[in-house]
């Protein structure tokens, strides 16, 4: 019976998803307009969308600015987020700046940022690094002030450069904590990817999402949001088994000390 | 051989007052001498630790090292702290091995060398274990064997045993004693427990508070090695734990009577 229960608790996501389909598709009958297809209709419009080529290469394109613009914010706001976390000139010069920036939500610059990019890739990268950016920054910051002085000092004596204790010491003890930031930036590249999609319609999921909203096709409206949250559980939830592998030593369900002097 | 030079400290503090945690220490360590700094919590005695090992430097005087003036952190000079600041996401043989692995000693002979210091503290069978794994007793033991690992002509102790119990805080004392024993290092050993320092030192450095001052060096006239169960009973030995705790009583503040 244990491995029933196990089964049982393993897929529970699944039971979740099942369940709304469910409350959806019961919805959408009993209120039965146009505009709200049922669940059922909307993922029959899935594969014709998948099988679309143009409909792919538009995916495809969001997913591959996505990437980019994570991967870039990940590169530049983790060493600074380090800096800033272990030194107080840094994190003054940029704490304030960053006070600014944080509130502003990012697709509130995308007009601005379309006047001088234009509406190509390199505009909606940009919003996606800037919205991505933040959460990684802040993680950092927090992961990179709370290690142990005297794990450093320890690495000190062992005669670590600042530069080698930064990278060799600050980086995994704050680990758990960039990883964080990470995950919730994960979320947010989706979000802005999508939004600057929706406001520079050119390519991309949010563009097929739009343009079939302005042409009446619901069905495909309410496909393209399933694959798009699809694809949001399935990146973090692909994140999440890299975390835990990364961090493993940080788990708490690992935190059982043995009596022993 | 360390001197300590005049040293005084000064901590800025939020109010308007600086606060003076170290005034005019002058100290002179001999090689493989096991000297304890004694006195109540607040007195410096971290922070005078702290200055030999290079992390503060002091507001005035100097702390040499061999005659050279100490300007940084150094490994002649190996820690072991009170929190124990272990490397969390190494395991026990990552963290003994992290030191010589620094110094550029080759993976398989640092390997062999921190097996056998983990051997040395008792540890064997549990190299692969991570921290958050290990009681507080056992962390330590890696601490010190971590610090070992890097071959200090210097162990700086600060408060290595002041979060363990007393059971526990026993145990170890008799096994560093019995690892010093092997090679009888310098160790500068911070505690505010009298029985502590009498029974691990060559020499007790009392220290008064606010300021931070030298009340009275006591040097510990015992043979080793020291077996506890022996020296408790050991009139010698309750003569200087005795005299030594009248001489911090004798430094006032805490008198409940007027």
């Amino acid at each position: 019976m244990n491995w029933v229960r196990g089964l049982l608790s393993r897929l529970a996501p699944l039971w979740a998803c099942l369940g709304l389909l469910g409350l959806w598709q019961a919805a959408a009958l009993i209120l039965n307009t146009d505009s709200f297809p049922t669940a059922l209709e909307a993922i029959r419009a899935i594969p014709a969308i998948l099988g679309d080529k143009e409909s792919l290469i538009n995916i495809l394109a969001s997913l591959r600015r996505m990437a980019i613009g994570f991967s870039l914010a990940v590169a530049v706001s983790i060493p600074l987020g380090l800096m800033m976390g272990r030194s107080r000139g840094v994190a003054a010069f940029f704490n304030p700046l960053l006070m600014v920036i944080y509130p502003v939500p990012k697709a509130a610059l995308m007009p601005i940022i379309m006047l001088w990019l234009g509406v190509g890739d390199i505009a909606k990268t940009l919003v996606i690094f800037l919205g991505v950016s933040l959460p990684v920054i802040y993680h950092s910051f927090e992961g990179a002030k709370a290690v142990e002085e005297k794990m450093l000092w320890s690495g000190a004596a062992m005669g670590m450069s600042a530069a080698k204790r930064l990278i060799r010491i600050v980086l995994p003890a704050a680990l758990p904590e960039i990883l964080t930031g990470c995950r919730t930036g994960i979320v947010l590249a989706l979000i802005t990817m999508v939004t600057s999609e929706m406001i520079a319609r050119q390519s991309g999921a949010g563009n097929i999402l739009f343009n079939s909203l302005d042409m009446g096709q619901y069905d495909t409206v309410y496909a393209m949001i399933i694959i798009i949250g699809a694809m949001g559980i399935g990146l973090d939830a692909a994140f999440e088994r890299l975390r835990a592998r990364l961090v493993k030593w940080s788990e708490p369900g690992f935190d059982i000390p043995l009596s022993f002097a | 051989m360390i001197e300590i030079d005049r040293v005084s400290q000064v901590f800025r503090t939020s109010g308007r007052q600086d606060h003076l945690a170290l005034s005019e220490i002058s100290l002179d360590i001999g090689d493989g001498a096991f000297v304890s700094i004694l006195g109540p919590s607040g007195c410096g005695k971290s922070t005078l630790l702290y200055i030999v090992g290079g992390f503060v430097n002091p507001t005035e005087g100097v702390a040499r090292m061999q005659g050279k003036p100490i300007t940084g952190p150094g490994p002649d000079r190996g820690p072991v702290f009170q929190e124990f600041a272990l490397f969390p996401w190494k395991s026990v043989l990552g963290n003994v091995m992290y030191g010589p692995r620094q110094q550029g000693i080759k993976p398989g002979e640092a390997e062999a060398q921190s097996r056998a210091l983990i051997e040395m503290v008792g540890l064997k069978g549990f190299e692969d274990f991570y921290p958050k794994e290990l009681s507080g007793g056992m962390k330590q033991r890696v601490a010190l064997a971590r610090t070992l690992a890097y071959h200090p002509a210097v162990l700086l102790m600060d408060e290595p045993f002041g979060a363990l119990d007393a059971h526990t805080r026993t145990r170890l004392q008799n096994d560093l004693l019995n690892i010093w024993e092997r090679d009888r290092k310098t160790v500068l050993f911070v505690t505010h427990s009298v029985e502590e320092a009498v029974f691990l030192s060559d020499k007790v450095v009392v220290m008064t508070r606010s300021p931070g001052r030298i009340k009275q060096v006591v040097d510990i006239d015992l043979p080793r090695p020291r077996r506890r169960a022996e020296l408790l009973l050991d009139s010698h030995f309750q003569k200087y734990v005795v005299d030594i705790e009248r001489m911090i009583d004798d430094t006032g503040e805490d008198r409940l009577l007027p």
